[in-house]
């Protein structure tokens, strides 16, 4: 073992960094070969996104060292780690909608003088090279998530980066696409550059990656020097400390009830005002979760807005519990018993700088009044029973929701839709980015509704997670079902390639 | 009407369009940044009144003017504090800046009201071309702030298009997270364009108390530091546009206080029976227009006004 | 290099807006001090003066609420809109729009008894505001354009419009010859309170207390603050955001309007371009330093009215009155700065990994008891 950072391209050691309540790294390291691909796993909150960011310049850390290329830095800034050679893609894209690839590329590493024929010249040169396709001088607002992420990488390649850290960087590509980006970040890696990949889906991880780092609790669990020799369940259990796998009990097969939900030939627009849903049949029983499979972006979002009235389709019809719903207002639906549990929480479903009061009664304020006046003792009283129903752990009550952790936020709006006993729930990427114990809460939750009769439409990127509580699996590739499975016999290669798009006959 | 009439019109119609234009630009620049600035006024006022005091003591024309944009650029310099270094609500931060402004004009210049400037811009025949019948007088025999104000606009238009700098303004405008992230000082971006585009404003001021209107007095500014806010979107945020609109808000503004004169018809009404109140309200509802022309013509693509115009920026760890 | 940051703090100070308007009181009034010390005054002797002039004594309160009247109602048409997240720049305009259409109304109903005259006169100044805010209002509800430049437009437009009425078509044929309109008729007066101050300044109470329980209390209000702070959330809720965008800004106009029907039946005798006389841009810092809660919009429009009234009285002492629009605009800056720093807190940073000097927590503590 080396004792200086010299044998490294990038060597993170002991790093400690405390956010207000939350101990994001204690001593964590990181050591990368330089000419490899190293993958840096952990369970959502185990530090990696701060070691990174400490790797950025975006935080600064409390103690430890960081070396690039042999060099100790003491990062003020993102410039600064940028010109120390590290590349930074972020899971949400960093780029300039309105201004070229070219522009985006260069911006920040662009020449006194823009020569903008040159620079297209120069980063045409560049894409060519790697073999990622792209044109130079299309705004980048019209390109597809994959190519903007191609953008991403070519911006740290312009930048000639020694390191390229990369975010969950195939949670927006098809496997098509992530296969590409794996021979991309192979041809780097050839030429000696580095590549920190983290990343949940272990088989990929595999594929792709030399050697791995796995965080746990903001601390180095394990190093692994080649993944090669390492196995799937293996990697799993560094991960999350015991043996991975549903973390509920598959809920008995039974009877299906009567219908609760029917689509019929729905066909929708995204905000682009591109086809995202077509031609979309489908239907929920009472007493059953249905999984909706697919890569993020293939017109699950669109399916949730369209279900739940936030968006209108172009065609087709939406029936809950057989009554015609396709023009009704999302309020008038909930009166009719669709809950909705949305992706985006704290944007779509709750109110973060208003009180838990207020966001307890989003759905049900209206049934709070006495004459015009909302009588607030009720209110009060009904988010008393609402969070102590589901365990919330909250400060005040009078308090603005913007502090709980992202598992208390998501108990109080799963209770909040499940307070008045809906007959169907669309629940959409639930349990994404909460801790074991809250995804353990959530799932239970659900199979909970199932056994009470609610339908569930369940929607979201964890496989394990769809396989162990729905019924039945549909799964979407642009914007269309392509295959419908039962979820407990059918392998994880025939879901993979129905994802991509070639569902097998 | 006579020939001189209208030449006299027409030359009016340059000197207000390099008004508002010199102004416009200013704001430009800051919104292009993403810095909403509506104490255009304000500044214009504190321009107008520096500028004469300046001019005044020195009797030196452009040091009035380039003092003038010095404390223009302070003055804008308050609102960078203010809103881009600490983050306050722009909105409410370059309306007090007006309030203020506005105030603090009319206090300084309390004792000057009244007074004649000794000597001001000369108009800058240039040989050959000034004696031209009619374009002679309208774009060859103005005075320099005119044909300094196009140099400014044709190198804004140049720095934004064609350098390093100008990319990255237009970047924060855009998005302050991602020109922060490849290592541009959101803070100084922000910051220097709002002063400079002080500078602009304060400039354009002295422009009406050295020469369009030389001397002091309270409101003289009148609203075209409003109008310039207005040309600012009437012109799409682009210069090219910006000056064409200054030249129709120009000649708005050159022909209210001519109006009574012009004994023609124009598309059935006789043009001299035309109150100018109602004329000066063309540039604010064709601004109203346009805006909403722009938001539909835009509803499925990016608009052009700048996406992150008005947000504050502060690089915070969780 | 160790150099500031910001950083949002743990536990909100309570109470900091009330702080940071003293504050900003503090900064105007020293920042005052140095401008008249400057230029000869004596800072203590004027700041007595306007302080006298605004508080001290029945006639001085009088004049003082009968300029925070209009403050305090085009304050509360911004807050309206605030409480939903929109911006009411225009207030300045909907209060000449509704002065001039309650002028129009006064001329047509001149034989009416004074108290019907002045309600209808009143309804007609809401509408006036509703009618300069509808195109806003609709092309923000239903295009998404921004409120901010529209309203803001309009403005100008409302004034030349009253300029335009001045010299032409109402010009009073009994004004040998000088450009104004006439007066209201003399029974349209609001009856008086006590000194200058006349029953306005109900009218602007009664309202506030209104929209203050509306808002806090009502589930229009509740709804109107949801949509306000998450436009999504109040949309999934059954919300028609479209709808309350409307309602909110044509109420928000409607209650300019109405500040200038009770100016022109209160202190002003006649429809005139200067009738708005800033109160509407005033009443946008108003609403902003009240944090857009109508409760605070009275306090501030207090004091700005005795800022106003005491600017006023200063020009006996041979002082500018520009002085008092100086201070309302630094009373905001201070305000806004001392904001900052009550959410915030600068934190040192040094090389990394060493010497973070934090700003000792105390200081919150300290706060915390004011």
């Amino acid at each position: 073992m080396a004792s200086s950072g010299a044998d490294y391209a990038v060597w993170l050691r002991g790093i400690e960094k405390q956010f207000p309540g939350v101990i994001a790294c204690a001593g964590a390291d990181l050591r990368v070969r330089p000419g490899t691909i190293h993958a840096l796993l952990g369970e959502n909150g185990a530090g990696k996104t701060t070691m990174v960011n400490v790797l950025a310049g975006v935080y600064r850390p409390d103690a430890g060292e960081v070396w690039v290329n042999g060099q100790q830095h003491q990062f003020q800034s993102p410039a600064d780690a940028i010109a120390a050679g590290v590349g930074m893609v972020y899971q949400e894209f960093r780029l300039v909608p309105t201004l070229t690839v070219a522009e985006n590329i260069v911006l920040g590493a662009a020449p006194g003088l823009l020569r903008t024929a040159e620079i297209v010249e120069r980063v045409a040169e560049l894409s060519a090279a790697y073999g990622m396709a792209a044109d130079p001088t299309r705004p980048v607002w019209q390109l597809s998530m994959g190519e903007r992420q191609r953008v991403e990488i070519l911006k740290s390649l312009w930048r000639n980066a020694s390191v390229l850290v990369m975010d969950e960087p195939t949670a927006v590509l098809t496997p098509g696409e992530a296969a590409e980006l794996g021979s991309t970040l192979r041809a780097m890696a050839e030429e000696g550059r580095s590549v920190i990949y983290i990343s949940h889906k272990l088989d990929q991880v595999v594929a792709f990656c030399d050697e791995a780092t796995v965080l746990r609790q903001g601390k180095t669990a394990a190093t692994v020097d080649n993944l090669q020799d390492v196995d799937l369940t293996k990697l799993a259990e560094m991960m999350v400390g015991t043996s991975g796998g549903g973390n509920v009990d598959r809920p008995p097969p039974r009877d299906r009830g009567p219908e609760v939900l029917s689509l019929q030939n729905i066909g929708s627009l995204n905000d682009r005002g591109l086809p995202a849903l077509i031609d979309i049949n489908m239907t929920v029983h009472s007493g059953e979760i249905v999984g909706i499979v697919g890569v993020s972006g293939n017109g699950q979002k669109e399916l949730a807005e369209v279900i739940t009235g936030l968006r209108r389709p172009t065609q087709g019809r939406v029936a809950l519990k057989e009554q015609d719903v396709t023009g009704a207002s999302p309020g008038d639906r909930y009166r009719l018993g669709l809950a909705y549990v949305p992706e985006d929480r704290l944007g779509v479903g709750l109110a973060p700088k208003m009180s838990v009061v207020d966001n307890a009664v989003v759905r049900s304020y209206k049934s709070q009044r006495r004459g015009l006046m909302l009588v607030m003792d009720r209110c009060v009283e009904f988010c008393q029973i609402l969070v102590e129903r589901f365990g919330v752990r909250v400060g005040r009550l009078n308090d603005p929701i913007a502090g709980l952790s992202g598992g208390n936020l998501q108990r109080l709006l799963l209770g909040r839709e499940l307070a008045e006993q809906p007959a169907v729930l669309v629940a959409a990427q639930p349990t994404r980015g909460l801790d074991v114990q809250g995804v353990a809460a959530i799932q239970s939750h659900l199979v909970e509704q199932r056994a009470n009769g609610v339908g569930v439409l369940l929607i979201s990127e964890d496989l394990d997670e769809l396989q162990a509580l729905s019924d039945v699996l549909l799964v979407m590739y642009e914007g269309r079902v392509v295959g419908e499975y039962p979820p407990d016999v059918t392998p994880r290669s025939i879901l993979g390639s129905a994802m991509a798009g070639n569902p097998p006959t | 009407m006579s020939e001189a009439a209208l030449v006299g019109l027409f030359v009016a119609t340059v000197q207000f369009a390099t008004l508002v234009f010199l102004a416009a630009l200013g704001e430009l620049i800051a919104e292009r940044a993403g810095v909403l600035n509506l104490g255009v006024e304000g500044m214009m006022a504190m321009g107008a009144v520096s500028g004469f005091m300046v001019g005044l003591e020195t009797g030196s024309p452009w040091a009035a003017f380039f003092a003038a944009a010095a404390v223009g650029a302070l003055v804008g310099g308050l609102h960078a504090m203010v809103s881009v270094v600490l983050g306050a609500d722009q909105v409410v931060s370059g309306l007090a800046l007006t309030i203020g402004g506005l105030g603090l004009a009319a206090y300084v210049g309390r004792n000057v009201v009244g007074e004649r400037p000794e000597t001001q811009f000369t108009d800058l025949g240039i040989a050959g071309l000034a004696d031209i019948r009619w374009f002679g007088d309208i774009f060859f025999d103005q005075p320099p702030v005119v044909y300094l104000t196009v140099l400014l606009g044709l190198a804004v238009w140049f720095v934004l298009a064609r350098t390093r700098l100008g990319l990255a303004l237009r970047a924060v405008g855009e998005s302050a997270p991602t020109t922060d992230a490849v290592g541009h000082s959101v803070m100084a971006l922000r910051a220097g364009a709002v002063m400079v585009g002080g500078a602009f404003a304060g400039a354009a001021g002295s422009f009406l108390s050295l020469y369009m209107a030389p001397g002091w007095t309270e409101g003289m500014v009148a609203g075209r530091g409003w109008i310039a806010v207005a040309l600012v979107i009437f012109g799409a945020w682009r210069p090219g546009r910006l000056a064409l609109g200054a030249l129709l808000f120009g000649f708005t503004l050159a022909l209210q206080p001519r109006l009574q004169s012009f004994d023609i018809e124009f598309l059935g009404v006789q043009v001299n029976r035309i109150s100018p109140a109602l004329l000066g309200i063309l540039p604010f509802v064709l601004t109203v227009v346009v805006l909403v022309i722009i938001s539909w013509r835009y509803r499925h693509r990016p608009s052009p006004a700048p996406a992150a115009l008005g947000l504050p920026y502060r690089r915070e760890e969780r | 290099m160790i150099r500031p940051i910001l950083v949002r703090r743990d536990r909100v100070v309570p109470a900091t807006q009330a702080v940071a308007f003293v504050v900003g009181i503090a900064a105007a009034l020293a920042l005052g001090l140095i401008l008249l010390w400057t230029s000869g005054h004596n800072p203590a002797e004027v700041y007595e003066r306007m302080f006298d002039s605004a508080f001290v004594g029945t006639d001085s309160l009088a004049r003082t609420l009968e300029r925070a009247t209009p403050l305090a109602l085009t304050g509360l048409a911004v807050a309206v809109a605030g409480s939903m997240g929109l911006w009411n720049i225009g207030a300045e305009g909907q209060m000449m729009a509704g002065a001039t259409v309650a002028t129009g109304v006064a001329m047509t109903a001149d034989g009416l008894p004074g108290p019907l005259l002045i309600a209808v006169m009143v309804v007609a100044g809401v509408a006036g505001g509703m009618v300069l805010m509808l195109g806003p209002a609709l092309a923000r509800s239903h295009l998404g354009v921004s409120e901010i430049i529209t309203t803001l437009m309009l403005v100008y437009v409302a004034i030349r419009v009253v300029e335009w009425l001045e010299t032409g078509p109402w010009k009073d044929p009994a004004s040998h010859g000088f450009a104004v309109i006439e007066p209201v008729p003399e029974q349209a007066s609001l009856p008086g309170l006590f000194g200058r101050a006349n029953v306005g300044t109900l009218i602007a109470l009664g309202l506030l207390i209104v929209f203050s329980l509306a808002v806090s209390r009502t589930a229009w209000g509740y709804e109107l603050r949801l949509s306000g702070s998450s436009p999504n959330t109040a949309r999934y809720a059954g919300i028609s955001l479209s709808r309350k965008v409307l309602t909110a800004l044509l109420l928000s106009g409607g209650i300019a309007g109405l500040a200038g029907a009770v100016q022109l039946t209160g202190s002003a005798t006649r429809l005139e371009s200067g009738l708005s006389n800033g109160y509407g841009f005033a009443g946008i810092i108003v609403a902003a330093l009240a944090l857009m809660r109508p409760s605070g919009v009275a306090v501030a429009a207090v004091v700005f009215g005795g800022v106003q009234v005491g600017g006023q009285s200063i020009q006996t002492l041979g002082v500018s009155s520009a002085i008092s629009d100086i201070l309302q605009a630094m009373i905001l800056f201070g305000a806004l700065v001392a904001a900052v720093f009550f959410n915030y807190r600068v934190r040192w940073t040094g090389p990394a990994g060493e010497s973070l000097v934090d700003e000792p927590e105390e200081a919150d503590m300290a706060a915390e008891g004011a």
